[in-house]
């Protein structure tokens, strides 16, 4: 199994989340973050804002479907500006369902 | 060292800590997150255990034709769950224990009692003392 976590634009999520549904992948985690890239934020005129909102989503997926939930994350997340979010994915030994107990996804 | 990440309801927290204090990891990060599982987050069973039934089935609106108009030209909201989500890295000898652990503190055998990950991890520091690894998390 592989955890998918991807930096997103807040805005992008319903898109990316719908998309995901329709392909199969309903279960995930979101969460608010702020962060800053390579850029180091944002100047805005005088302005600089080092840390600018993102949305994190968390998924975990079997290792075949890995491929698949990042193209459409991936898809989905673009508007080819600075700012668009990484996607990290790290590996799961096991994953439990706490309903049953059972191991598995 | 691995990580066990838990997904679990916000009413279940106290138990949850309280059941890893005796096991002798009292060591957590608590995230407050929104999630949903394969009920795309329509289960309002999944919030919390305690939920009244009635709560559950509402007003149901009668079918007229504004209504039929209304539901279907809405656009589609991806609906979410509040959960806690607890990370707590432990010696690999341990993820059992606190797996087990987890669990029965959090079954109530409805859909929504959460997901526990467990995942390697590379590295750890104590940033007082500098300690790596193995010592960090003990």
């Amino acid at each position: 199994m592989k955890m998918i976590r991807a930096f997103v634009r807040p805005e992008k999520e319903q898109e990316i989340v719908l998309a995901l549904e329709g392909a199969g992948f309903p279960s995930l985690t979101k969460m608010p973050v702020f962060g800053r890239g390579k850029q180091k934020g944002l100047q805005v005129g005088p302005v600089h804002y080092d840390e600018l909102p993102k949305t994190l989503l968390m998924m975990v997926v079997d290792d075949e479907d890995e491929l698949k939930a990042v193209g459409i994350i991936s898809e989905k997340a673009k508007t080819g500006f600075i700012g668009d979010g990484k996607i990290f994915i790290s590996p799961v030994e096991n994953a439990y369902t706490v309903r049953t107990g059972e191991a598995g996804l | 060292m691995k990580e066990i990440t838990a997904i679990i309801r916000r009413d279940k927290l106290p138990a949850t800590k309280s059941a890893l204090d005796t096991l002798g990891y009292p060591s957590l990060t608590i995230q407050s997150v929104d999630g949903r599982g394969k009920q795309k987050g329509a289960m309002c069973a999944e919030m919390d255990s305690e939920m009244p039934e009635s709560f559950c089935t509402g007003v149901k609106l009668t079918p007229t034709p504004s209504v039929y108009a209304l539901e279907h030209t809405l656009p589609k909201k991806a609906l979410y769950v509040p959960k806690r989500l607890l990370t707590i890295v432990v010696p690999d000898e341990a993820v059992e224990g606190i797996v087990k652990a987890i669990v029965s503190a959090n079954q109530t055998g409805k859909r929504g009692d959460g997901k526990i990950f467990v995942s390697p991890i590379g590295g750890a520091v104590r940033v007082r003392t500098g300690e790596t690894d193995g010592e960090a998390v003990a």
